[in-house]
């Protein structure tokens, strides 16, 4: 299983990059005449045969590839974000269960983009607000399972940042911005720590996605960089928990994550919640609330979430 | 006292809000009295107060230290008893120290007529004449908007049971409702408050399923300190939004006008047929994963027609809130029976959206705040369902008479 796991994750790893340089490739292709001004816009990546590569492309270039990892020891394979639940709730029969995933799989994407995409881009805007960006995720996160789900998330990414990439980032910081983004990163992780005591339930809880956000910073990715990476990486952990539900097997499984429909739909929901403030950010699933809510009434489990 | 004293009845104050806005102070006067010191408001809003309804019993309070104070029932009303395109509703009420307050929507339903260039037909003709129609190809301007700021004191309690919002066919509204507490009031002191935000699919009868354009619900909870610092509590967002607005979303406007083609069929269907029927005939046919979706709120709602959230915080709801989260945590598991049997995949489980059809969740979240989310086939199962629970449960009838559930 583990072997079989590692080289799956590996398949995927040589799957997706590819597939981001094609996707970055189209996007300088294509006009974007909507916000991200810097879409259209020079793409490293387009360049590799022509010129050289500068130090901070590769560098960037380097941590794309390492928060791109499905092997980045976050758990996120514990979770299914609401999909386990949805199959319960959504009993189909063998013909249709493909298509009631890939129904599950657009609400899932359209949901993280529309609740959680907007405190990511805001991290990496603003990193100096990550505690107001923590608390106010807290307050939105309606239910236990999903912020017990992003919690988790958070602080093994802190960790991560911590004990491996800090040494090699922080270090030579890129910039201003990422050498302020780890000081942010610092910040919560002593704030985590320090209120370890207090049972004060209203304090740093070290979500992930304003966190994702801060960290991509920090490590020199671009805002669409970050962006594209985050929605991905959920793509990739509801298709890897499809696996191993059975829904599918993971040649469709990557099927499904190289199709031009994912990444039309992963590009449009980046597109809509570009310029969305976290005020604004909202659940556009109502229906995915229940499910994820109701997964702990499911008899039986496989997945925390 | 039938009706709250008003130390200021001037006609004249009214005079100061702008249309729509409304501004209502509660305090207690001494020994105690609750009376209204401010209460204005302009059209096409109506706010209509009403005391000495209910009397609750010494021993009802969740804190027995201090009687409580009897309830304000405050009715919440629009001419024509919703909102056009470009109304903005404004209304700001102050709780004091140890008040309480019931608010309702004694019209029914909130409806949200829709946003289009001639409003032919939804609106009431009352009603035409005297708002101003916002040119109808400004999204922004002629959305209905309504905003609700409610600041509640320590030991004061609000209990805001309102009727669910009809959005029509087309129409685009914003509601945001924001409630402020008192940062520093501690255990039994904390301010309590009780709202239920919820929205329909729209007039069954006229066969609409999920066809407006647009509606935001966001729920607030703010704690502020006497410093005037402010932490936000909770913050409950529901976004359902057909994207029509997108620039590249050209199907969706094809599928509109197509659909009101069909409109005479659609009508007495269920609403699970309705986004079938609607489909039009020349659209090429969709990929298995369906990039655009004949009508996305209603894909993103189904199989609810009726979506809703419930806030709880503070003493005087603690008992309601632990006791939707028992009733929660004894809802029957799901799947339990399955595991001996695999043949029967194909056999829908009745147990899943269990009686009543309706599906829902609570949780305690931070501070201490219950928050209940539910989905149901419509309405009347939706009313049934949450004012079966309350009655039940009774505290909000004891602390708040039987009013304060007049829209349940």
């Amino acid at each position: 299983m583990l072997i079989k796991d590692t080289q799956d994750l590996e398949a995927e790893v040589t799957l997706l990059e590819s597939r981001l340089q094609d996707a970055r490739a189209q996007l300088a292709a294509a006009e974007y005449p909507s916000p991200p001004s810097s879409w259209a816009v020079k793409e490293p990546y387009n360049n590799i045969n022509n010129t050289k590569l500068t130090s901070a492309t590769r560098t960037s270039l380097h941590a794309l590839l390492l928060l791109s990892d499905s092997a980045l020891p976050l758990g996120s394979f514990a979770y299914s974000s609401g999909l386990e639940s949805y199959l319960a709730h959504n009993k189909s029969p063998r013909t249709t269960a493909i298509r009631s995933f890939h129904r599950f799989l657009k609400l899932s994407i359209a949901s993280i983009a529309s609740t959680s995409l907007p405190y990511v881009l805001a991290g990496y805007r603003h990193p100096s607000t990550l505690d107001t960006l923590d608390n106010d995720l807290d307050a939105s996160t309606p239910c236990i399972v999903a912020q017990r789900a992003s919690i988790a998330q958070g602080r093994a990414l802190i960790g991560v940042w911590e004990r491996a990439f800090r040494v090699s980032f922080a270090g030579k910081p890129v910039s201003e911005d990422a050498e302020a983004a780890a000081t942010a990163i610092d910040d919560l992780s002593d704030a985590l720590k320090s209120c370890l005591e207090e049972d004060e339930d209203l304090g740093p809880k070290g979500h992930f996605a304003p966190l994702w956000g801060v960290v991509c910073r920090a490590m020199g990715l671009d805002l669409e960089q970050t962006a594209h990476v985050f929605v991905m990486n959920h793509a990739k952990a509801v298709l890897s928990a499809a696996v191993r539900a059975g829904v599918m097997g993971p040649y469709q499984a990557q099927n499904v994550l190289a199709s031009q429909e994912l990444q039309d739909t992963i590009m449009r929901r980046i597109e809509r919640e570009w310029d969305t403030p976290v005020e604004q950010a909202g659940q556009v699933v109502p229906a995915l609330d229940l499910w994820v809510g109701r997964h702990e009434l499911l008899y039986s489990r496989i997945f925390n979430s | 006292m039938r009706q709250p004293t008003m130390p200021i009845p001037s006609p004249f104050q009214s005079s100061i809000a702008k249309p729509g806005q409304g501004k209502v102070v509660l305090s207690l006067l001494p020994p105690n009295n609750p009376t209204l010191t401010t209460l204005t408001y302009k059209y096409p809003l109506k706010l209509v107060p009403r005391t000495g309804g209910f009397v609750p019993s010494p021993d009802s309070s969740a804190h027995s230290d201090t009687r409580p104070s009897n309830p304000v029932h405050l009715y919440l009303l629009t001419y024509g008893g919703g909102l056009l395109p470009g109304d903005h509703i404004e209304v700001s009420i102050t709780l004091e120290p140890r008040t309480r307050m019931v608010v309702t929507t004694p019209q029914g339903s909130t409806k949200i007529f829709k946003t289009t260039p001639n409003n032919t037909g939804t609106a009431p003709n009352v009603i035409k004449g005297h708002r101003n129609q916002m040119p109808a190809n400004n999204h922004i301007s002629d959305m209905s908007q309504q905003t609700l700021d409610v600041n509640i004191g320590r030991q004061a309690a609000l209990c805001y049971l309102p009727d669910p919002s009809v959005p029509f066919k087309h129409s685009r509204y914003a509601q945001l409702q924001t409630f402020t507490v008192d940062a520093t009031a501690k255990g039994n002191d904390r301010s309590s408050v009780c709202v239920l935000d919820w929205v329909t699919q729209g007039r069954t009868s006229r066969g609409e399923n999920w066809n407006f354009q647009f509606w935001r619900g966001r729920n607030e909870v703010w704690a502020e300190d006497d410093k005037g610092n402010r932490q936000l509590l909770l913050r409950d967002s529901v976004i359902l939004d057909d994207e029509s607005g997108d620039l590249d979303a050209t199907s969706v406007s094809n599928e509109v006008e197509v659909e009101e083609g069909v409109k005479g069929k659609v009508e007495n269907t269920t609403h699970d047929t309705n986004t079938a029927l609607a489909k039009p005939a020349d659209m090429p046919p969709q990929a298995p994963a369906g990039l655009t979706p004949l009508n996305l709120i209603a894909e993103r709602t189904r199989p609810h027609g009726v979506v809703g959230t419930l806030i709880l915080s503070g003493p005087v709801f603690e008992a309601l809130g632990s006791f939707m989260l028992s009733q929660f945590q004894s809802q029957p598991r799901i799947g339990s029976r399955n595991w001996s049997d695999h043949a029967p995949s194909s056999v829908s489980e009745p147990s899943i959206s269990n009686k009543g059809d309706v599906t829902w969740t609570a949780a305690r979240v931070r501070a201490g705040f219950v928050l209940v989310k539910f989905g149901a086939k419509d309405f009347e199962t939706a009313k049934h369902w949450l004012g079966g629970l309350i009655r039940e449960e009774g505290s909000v009838i004891r602390e708040f008479g039987e009013e304060a559930l007049c829209c349940l």
